[in-house]
């Protein structure tokens, strides 16, 4: 029964660095993915959640009689319903100077943006939920709403920030005042950058569960952060975190947006316990999450930058607003943005003289939260837009420029100005491949031709950036929280058959980590990787993980993968010697089968040693404990920069206004990859949403807060006839860390801002301050007048 | 309102409200969540199923419109032993999806599409998948897959 084909030598092929067959797809492409909208409980009753249409008023009276008479409607819950009314949500930090508030789970005593859920109705179905939620009667008292996040409020959105500042900090190196004083040209810029989303595929989506008798709660949820949500729940609810499951099956994209607890989540359990053991399912439509989840990037950024004659960047300085919306979203802040932009606003460039200071700043309209990138893809362009702006002043070539000032493999580590430690150095490298890839010359030659014959003209646009990755302990995602995201787990079995089950912390909403992680402990254990199964997403599973954010998962949840693999293979051969009476360090573990080092055949199979330590402890050499499995937890600490560079060619229509990409390449550094055709699906989807901000999707506001964008009619994110085809290639400089990872989520959304305002400056010699980069508004600073 | 549907080649009789929408049928009547709501206003394309051999978002249509008729979804496409179809073999391959969502629109617009036109070139798929919206890839390797499948599907080995 044991008996398995002994492998020759050198049969193992390692999974990492080859495109293995994603363990995901077959169940995606077959129409039996596992997504919370698809749960089905027995007689599982469905939320609508009524909505504020004001965006910033009193709540005097909520009236329910009529929802309560709708055919099918079981309960209306309110803010005030006993349920609901102790229960708030409230991100802390202890930064100096933040300003915490609360955020109800249903609004109470006044609605901060329009949007906000005020009440909820339960009922058989969706339909007929809804036709409850239009027999709910609200009463406003409108308040003077804030839209614009540094104009002066008439009345706050919350009374204890009564000019609506919920965070401001500075950064500070060097003396910016007397450096830019010193500088040979001083440029300045003031520039906006739009405030858009992520809009996952699958909207947001929660079914919540009560079991009366044993009091415990289970939260299916299509979050990014199920141990973090379940820690959150635990506390906010008042239950032992033991009795909380939160289960993230298949999820249908995240980007961030679902790195968030949400009020609805919240109601949603608490309307679950309030009517034990019956289901509850609510999942978001298109227009509520336009509305209601979280949006990100409504930036302002006024900036001077100093050089000197020889092209050194001498000093920054730069007074940054963030619109946070109207709550500092839990558990991330109102510091996330802020706090990100001033910390990484330098970039990829050496800088000794810095001062920054970033705000927070509370609005009527959604709350901002993390969106991939978070914060980046505008300080990209603000720091990009500093070094076309120099290079112009200098007369100097703008990548000359950039290269001139990058941080150098020789200043690594290098401290930034916001004294955050950068350990790539690799940016010269992808800005040579990239160079090279692109063919700089061939397009400038392009260029000039075009200009010469009166054609379209054309500019090439540039972003570098690092993208910091898998961030440990001391470098931890998140403005000093009451946790720190540092560490991920990973447990590793061999059942009694001899296959793997591994138990990951990590989450996936596409990026394929059941498929990555089965890479890693393949590898790391000796087995092959069609022998390897991937749990993740289910707190009741898997030890811990924080999940999703930072593009930290390859790096920290690959970290605990492969020590716990490595821990479970040396338990392994320890048996299998003691077993075989051979010296351990004359063993070894290959596809499955246990070989003395320099030795043709296997001396035993994992299969039998795995039968052994659960089936047969007649069997077990002295001093083993039954069962095969370990438990690792991994940290990487600092983290894990990874640098990339963008160039593209972008050709501009004066008349129409109109924008055709005709060539877009990306280096990084993705370190040590572990699945080829992952790497570059994360960076392709990555710079898709990149161009989506750059040129097409934003949020817009009218001035008293509605959402005048809030279907997909008028809020456009790109299709296949928008994305160019890409070019991606990479630069490998392995990471520290086990896995030699460097994260590469994030990086591709960093540098299209950057690159497409660049190419129409670069084309046109019109700078553009204010994104998204549209033809009405190419068309406008060409002939001047509104632009929308 | 009694409606009869055959879906996948199996026949289904219905009774639905005239404002139920067909893919809300499809989901919740017959359990076939694999077609999915990404905007439930039809723009998305991620509900996109054949309705009589035609794409249709099944967001936009009510089930007593396709009352009589003919409707295929992402669960038809495999062979009752389970093997994908070229399609399917060519996003997995191609990594023509991540997190699954829109897949199911994609796949039954490009099964439409190799059905009328057995060679489209790039831009042409291009042009014919832009009424989807995929927030994860960024389109290449659906265009590869898409391609690859129309070539294994004109030359099968």
């Amino acid at each position: 029964m044991t008996a398995v084909e002994p492998q020759p030598v050198g049969e193992h092929r390692p999974a990492t660095g080859t495109a293995v067959r994603r363990k995901e797809d077959t169940r995606l492409l077959t129409g039996r993915g596992r997504y919370v909208s698809d749960l089905v409980l027995p007689r599982m009753r469905h939320v609508t959640f009524v909505r504020s249409p004001i965006a910033h008023a009193r709540l005097s009276a909520i009236d329910t009689t009529a929802a309560l008479a709708t055919e099918g409607v079981h309960t209306v819950f309110t803010g005030e319903h006993p349920a609901m009314r102790a229960v708030s949500l409230r991100a802390r930090s202890a930064l100096p100077g933040y300003v915490e508030t609360d955020q109800p789970p249903l609004a109470r005593g006044k609605v901060r943006f329009a949007g906000e859920a005020v009440a909820a109705v339960v009922a058989d179905d969706r339909y007929l939920a809804e036709d409850g939620a239009e027999g709910v009667d609200v009463d406003y008292e409108p308040l003077a709403p804030t839209v614009c996040a540094w104009a002066v409020p008439t009345d706050p959105v919350h009374d204890e920030a009564p000019d609506n500042l919920l965070l401001s900090r500075t950064f500070r190196a060097g003396d910016a005042a007397d450096a830019l004083a010193q500088a040979d040209v001083v440029v300045e810029r003031e520039l906006t950058t739009n405030r858009h989303g992520g809009n996952p595929i699958e909207c947001r989506a929660g079914v919540a569960r009560f079991d009366g008798a044993d009091r415990r709660l289970t939260f299916w949820s299509g979050t990014q952060v199920p141990h973090l949500v379940r820690t959150q729940l635990a506390e906010l609810l008042e239950l032992p975190e033991g009795d909380v499951r939160v289960i993230a099956p298949d999820v249908g994209g995240g980007f961030g947006v679902k790195s968030v607890l949400y009020p609805e989540d919240v109601a949603l359990c608490l309307m679950a316990i309030a009517t034990p053991d019956t289901a509850l399912k609510w999942v978001e439509d298109r227009v509520e999450h336009l509305l209601a989840a979280t949006h990100a990037r409504d930036h302002r950024y006024v900036l001077r930058a100093g050089f000197a004659a020889d092209g050194e960047l001498l000093a920054v300085t730069a007074d940054v607003w963030c619109n946070t919306g109207a709550y500092s979203v839990y558990p991330w802040t109102a510091g996330i943005e802020p706090l990100m932009a001033g910390g990484l606003l330098t970039g990829p460039y050496k800088l000794s003289h810095y001062e920054a200071t970033v705000r927070g700043v509370a609005t009527n309209t959604s709350p901002s939260g993390p969106y991939r990138g978070v914060a980046r893809p505008s300080t990209v362009f603000a720091m990009e837009a500093l070094m076309d702006s120099g290079a112009r002043a200098l007369r100097m070539d703008p990548i000359a420029l950039r290269r001139r000032n990058l941080i150098l493999p020789a200043d690594i580590p290098y401290k930034m100005p916001s004294r955050l430690v950068d350990d790539s150095g690799a940016y010269e490298a992808c800005l040579d491949r990239a160079v090279e890839v692109f063919d700089v010359e061939r397009w400038r030659a392009e260029q000039a031709r075009r200009r010469e014959a009166g054609e379209r003209p054309i500019g090439i646009g540039v972003g570098i950036y690092n993208e910091l990755t898998g961030l440990g302990r001391a470098a931890s995602a998140g403005p000093r929280m009451p946790f720190r995201t540092g560490h991920d787990a990973c447990t590793v079995r061999v059942n009694p058959d001899g296959r793997v089950t591994v138990f990951s912390g990590v989450t996936s909403q596409g990026q394929g980590l059941e498929t990555t992680m089965a890479q890693v402990v393949a590898d790391a254990l000796g087995v092959a990787y069609d022998d390897v199964t991937v749990r993740y997403g289910d707190t009741d599973e898997s030890l811990w993980g924080f999940g999703a954010f930072s593009s930290r998962q390859a790096v920290i949840g690959g970290g605990a993968a492969q020590l716990a693999g490595t821990d479970v293979r040396d338990k392994v051969l320890a048996l299998a010697g003691a077993l075989r009476e051979v010296d351990v360090s004359d063993l070894d573990l290959r596809g499955g089968q246990v070989y003395v080092r320099g030795q043709e055949k296997p001396v035993i199979a994992l299969a039998e040693v795995a039968r052994v330590a659960y089936l047969q402890s007649d069997r077990l050499p002295e001093g083993f404990e039954p069962g095969l499995e370990g438990t690792k937890f991994y940290d990487p600490v600092r983290g894990a920069f990874a640098a990339g560079v963008q160039i593209a060619a972008l050709e501009f229509d004066p008349v129409t206004g109109g924008t055709t990409i005709l060539s877009w390449v990306c280096v990084e550094d993705a370190g040590t990859i572990v699945h080829p055709v992952i790497v570059d699906g994360q960076i392709a989807g990555a710079i898709a949403q990149g161009i989506g901000g750059a040129m097409y999707e934003h949020l817009v506001y009218d001035d008293v807060g509605n959402l005048t964008t809030g279907t997909l009619l008028d809020y456009l994110m790109p299709t296949a006839g928008e994305i160019p085809e890409l070019t991606i290639d990479h630069v490998s400089t392995p990471a520290a860390n086990p896995t030699g990872a460097r994260g590469v989520g994030e990086g591709g959304t960093l540098a299209p801002n950057a690159v497409v305002a660049g190419a129409l400056a670069d084309a046109l010699g019109v700078e553009v301050d204010d994104l998204p980069v549209t033809p009405a508004r190419i068309w406008a600073l060409l002939h001047g007048g509104a632009d929308r | 309102m009694r409606i009869t549907l055959t879906v996948n080649g199996t026949r289904h009789r219905l009774d639905v409200e005239p404002r139920r929408t067909l893919a809300d049928a499809l989901r919740e009547d017959l359990g076939l969540t694999g077609t999915h709501l990404g905007c439930e206003h039809g723009v998305c394309g991620a509900c996109t199923v054949l309705v009589d051999a035609e794409p249709a978002r099944a967001c936009l249509m009510f089930a007593v419109q396709a009352d009589g008729s003919t409707v295929r979804t992402v669960e038809g496409l495999a062979a009752p032993d389970g093997t994908l179809d070229p399609l399917q073999e060519a996003f997995s391959t191609c990594h023509g999806l991540q997190c699954g969502a829109c897949t199911p629109g994609m796949l039954m617009t490009a099964t439409h599409l190799l059905e009328v036109e057995p060679a489209p070139d790039r831009e042409r798929i291009r042009a014919e998948m832009a009424g989807h919206i995929c927030r994860c890839t960024g389109y290449m390797g659906i265009v590869d897959a898409v391609e690859s499948a129309a070539r294994a599907v004109r030359a099968p080995s």
